[in-house]
């Protein structure tokens, strides 16, 4: 609850001061994703920071993650992954093997018909506080059901989704309004390099949408290449993908958008580029996670004047960044900040050395 | 012979399961599993049943039964919880929720029922103990936990919790030590009621199937059937749901059809493009859906029950096998013929037999396969374009190609003279005029030959 002197109490009755990186920023949307750049970003210390802080009072709160997250020890690495510590009342969705494994005592409200390979997805709501391990949905439908039942079933105001970038998921982070970037040493550990790869992701995720006809006609083709003619009749191209060898652009003269449902490709995005009937097309995605294309070729495109939209985006809030790297190299904190920072526009925080704790 | 066996059969019966709004996935697993109906009585039965559940959905009003659907929709498979419950089983938090949200549903379905009268139609047992079990505090959710109410040493063990995070651990382990004897405690009571759980839970899939049933005979306009046991069949006005709603997207109409057959084998014959397959794939889904107690796409429906139904239609998928198509339709057949010696009643649709072969030998595997079947204990409707001997067989023909249009009513006609229609077809379909031309000169010579 917000006070007079712009201090916020959570229900443990701590206080946190206002100014707190970002909490305010969430809370204008229903939805957030955090997302990590690589493993070791940093996304769960995100996560938990988020969590921490959020009021509850007044806010009803789900999170969820996709795909198979919440392993204790990371696989890949073999670093150590915290569990998420849930505070009371808070609702989440997990696996029912990590279910099985809580640490807190819950309430279930929910078991759902589609299973993952740690069994099937069960919500419950925290009686009292612990830490659970999290592995939510992990197709893109079922997430968005997920969040849907979230919403309209059980009122919840904001739902959080521990978005892992895996190309592995066919789940997105980008369904979510709002999202968070985690990077980090482990992204890459030259400060430069790691600036212009972060800054060239954040391009991408702060694409605009594409405009309401478009969304409606697109958004149900999952895969595919397809284009809308001037009258707005939809057309299919025979290729499958952009990956495809073999793509003619016929008959689509006098077309304005084109839309692919899978991966977009350097080479593909090269073609478009140097096709001079395709000049006025706007090239649409389903969302930045599905751009496969080096940042040479995408400032090509966007100088020949090429335009590039998605049909799904997400409000990027911040960007926190993890020095260091899974191997034991440290980047200085400050100037990492603040490279990044001025590279994207954006606030940049490093949550674990600037301690931003509340109790 | 379950419904999932037939349900690929090239009759369309895919299309009907495809198009019943079936509110869970549960349902439609149990319907897939039922066996087919060879009882009159248990036929009879059946559509009682779906009567009440017509009646139900022409008087309820729209919420209600828009409530009712919901609420099925929360009908989840839940054998393998009931199993470990009849095995006496230790449920954990996840199974007992499910019975919980099983018993609560069954409840509310039941009492949505019993408004109208419905509730003594298909049986669900009161299960007002097992959620008194799992609902200690009375809230009436469908949530679960290991709530404090259970045990008084858990309750004070979770308030400490709550005060020294510290000590958590240690605590949370005592903690599910006294939830797991409360599991156990929860499961043994439980225990008494599985038989009245799984109950419940089939006869709500029941209930999901019969609603549907009923909602897709009012959407198609299908009717109820009556039961003969002299061995006819007849249908008035019947309709084939696919291939209407295949024509009315080319903006044309399905044109009903009568037929009536018993004993005495129907021979069906009739121009290219008459329908004749249509008829008979009708006819083999009329039946399936009789036998499964669906609603029947005809104005009128008096059918006679059967022990096996044979649907011979020549593009079979066996062809895909590896047998040539003339090979597995010998086969498909020589299957019917085997059948009708062992005294069962069958029902035989056979598509054109021999098509694929020489006219000659063609329509003498035609005709003697009329022979064979004659006298067996069977219905038998078959199609054919050879000129063939119909000896005990009654005659159908398509009424035919008249005035630039097809009309697909059937006639009886005295004996199976097929008609010649086939060149005037094939010129109204602006087929290559020299082609044509040259056959028809070729016919008439052939003709004055004789």
């Amino acid at each position: 609850m917000k006070t007079s002197s712009g201090v916020f109490t959570d229900t443990s009755g701590n206080h946190c001061v206002q100014g707190v990186p970002f909490i305010n920023d969430i809370l204008r949307y229903d939805s957030l994703s955090i997302v990590g750049l690589e493993k070791n970003t940093g996304k769960t210390e995100c996560l938990k920071y988020v969590l921490d802080r959020l009021p509850l009072q007044d806010k009803r709160i789900a999170v969820t993650s996709i795909g198979i997250d919440g392993e204790t020890v990371d696989q890949v690495t073999r670093t150590q992954k915290p569990e998420i510590v849930l505070r009371e009342g808070m609702y989440f969705g997990t696996s029912e093997t990590h279910y099985r494994q809580r640490r807190l005592v819950s309430e279930l409200i929910d078991v759902s018909d589609e299973s993952t390979s740690l069994g099937r997805v069960v919500t419950a709501k925290a009686i009292t506080g612990g830490k659970i391990l999290l592995s939510g949905p992990s197709s893109a439908s079922s997430l968005r059901r997920w969040m849907g039942e979230m919403q309209h079933r059980f009122d919840i105001d904001l739902v959080i989704i521990d978005g892992a970038l895996s190309r592995m998921s066919s789940a997105s982070p980008a369904v979510s309004q709002s999202m968070i970037l985690a990077t980090g040493a482990a992204y890459s550990v030259n400060i430069n390099t790691l600036v212009s790869k972060t800054a060239h992701v954040v391009d991408l995720i702060n694409l605009d949408m594409t405009s309401s006809p478009n969304l409606q006609t697109l958004s149900p083709l999952e895969k595919g290449l397809w284009f809308i003619d001037k009258d707005g009749a939809l057309h299919s191209l025979d290729a499958m993908t952009s990956l495809s060898k073999d793509i003619h652009f016929e008959g689509m003269d006098g077309c304005e958008t084109l839309y692919v449902a899978g991966a977009l490709v350097d080479g593909f995005l090269e073609k478009v580029r140097k096709n001079k009937s395709l000049k006025q097309v706007e090239l649409v995605v389903r969302d930045f996670t599905k751009i496969f294309v080096t940042p040479q070729q995408f400032r090509l495109f966007l100088k020949a004047g090429g335009r590039i939209r998605v049909l799904q985006k997400s409000k990027l809030i911040a960007v926190t960044v993890n020095p260091t790297s899974p191997s034991g190299y440290v980047l200085d904190s400050d100037i990492l900040c603040g490279k990044l920072s001025e590279a994207i526009g954006l606030p940049v925080y490093d949550l674990l050395k600037n301690n931003h704790q509340c109790n | 012979m379950q419904l999932k066996n037939v349900i690929e059969s090239p009759c369309g019966l895919r299309f009907m399961l495809d198009q019943l709004e079936l509110q869970s996935g549960f349902a439609r697993r149990w319907l897939l599993d039922l066996p087919m109906m060879t009882r009159g009585e248990e036929i009879a039965a059946a559509y009682d049943e779906l009567h009440r559940f017509t009646s139900f959905v022409e008087q309820v009003d729209k919420t209600r039964l828009d409530t009712l659907l919901f609420r099925l929709q929360g009908l989840k498979d839940i054998r393998t919880t009931i199993k470990n419950l009849h095995n006496k089983a230790v449920l954990d938090d996840i199974e007992l929720f499910e019975v919980k949200h099983l018993a609560i549903l069954a409840t509310d379905v039941n009492t949505l029922l019993a408004r109208h009268d419905m509730a003594d139609v298909v049986e669900i047992p009161a299960l007002d103990e097992v959620i008194t079990i799992l609902d200690p505090d009375g809230m009436k959710m469908a949530t679960f936990y290991i709530y404090d109410s259970y045990c008084a040493q858990l309750k004070d063990l979770r308030a400490q919790i709550r005060q020294h995070p510290d000590h958590q651990d240690d605590l949370m382990l005592q903690a599910s030590e006294l939830e797991e004897t409360v599991r156990q405690d929860l499961s043994r009571q439980l225990h008494l009621f599985a038989a009245a759980i799984e109950q419940a839970l089939l006869a709500l899939a029941r209930i999901d199937v019969d609603l549907a049933k009923a909602l897709q005979m009012r959407q198609m306009g299908m009717t109820f059937p009556t039961l003969t046991d002299d061995g006819t069949t007849r249908l008035e006005a019947m309709f084939h749901p696919q291939v209407q709603q295949a024509l009315s997207t080319r903006g044309r109409e399905f044109q009903p059809v009568d037929i009536a057959f018993g004993h005495r084998p129907t021979l069906i014959t009739g121009a290219n493009m008459g329908g004749k397959t249509v008829v008979l794939k009708t006819l083999t889904l009329c039946q399936y859906l009789f036998q499964f107690g669906f609603g029947i796409p005809a104005a009128k429906a008096q059918i006679a029950v059967k022990d096996e139904i044979y649907f011979c239609i020549g593009d079979d998928q066996s062809v895909e096998k590896g047998l040539s198509s003339f090979a597995a339709e010998m086969q498909n057949i020589d299957a019917v013929i085997k059948a009708s010696r062992e005294n069962k009643k069958l029902l035989a649709l056979i598509d054109e037999p021999a098509r694929t072969t020489n006219p000659t030998e063609g329509a003498a595997l035609v005709t003697a396969l009329l022979q064979v079947l004659a006298d067996k204990d069977m219905s038998l409707v078959m199609t054919t374009h050879y000129d063939i001997e119909s000896g005990k067989a009654r005659c159908l023909r398509v009424k035919g190609f008249e005035n630039g249009s097809m009309d697909y009513r059937l006639v009886e006609v005295q004996d199976g003279e097929v008609p010649h229609e086939a060149l005037n077809i094939a010129q109204s379909l602006g087929i290559d005029s020299e082609w044509i031309t040259t056959a028809r000169k070729l016919l008439e010579s052939a003709v004055q030959h004789v």
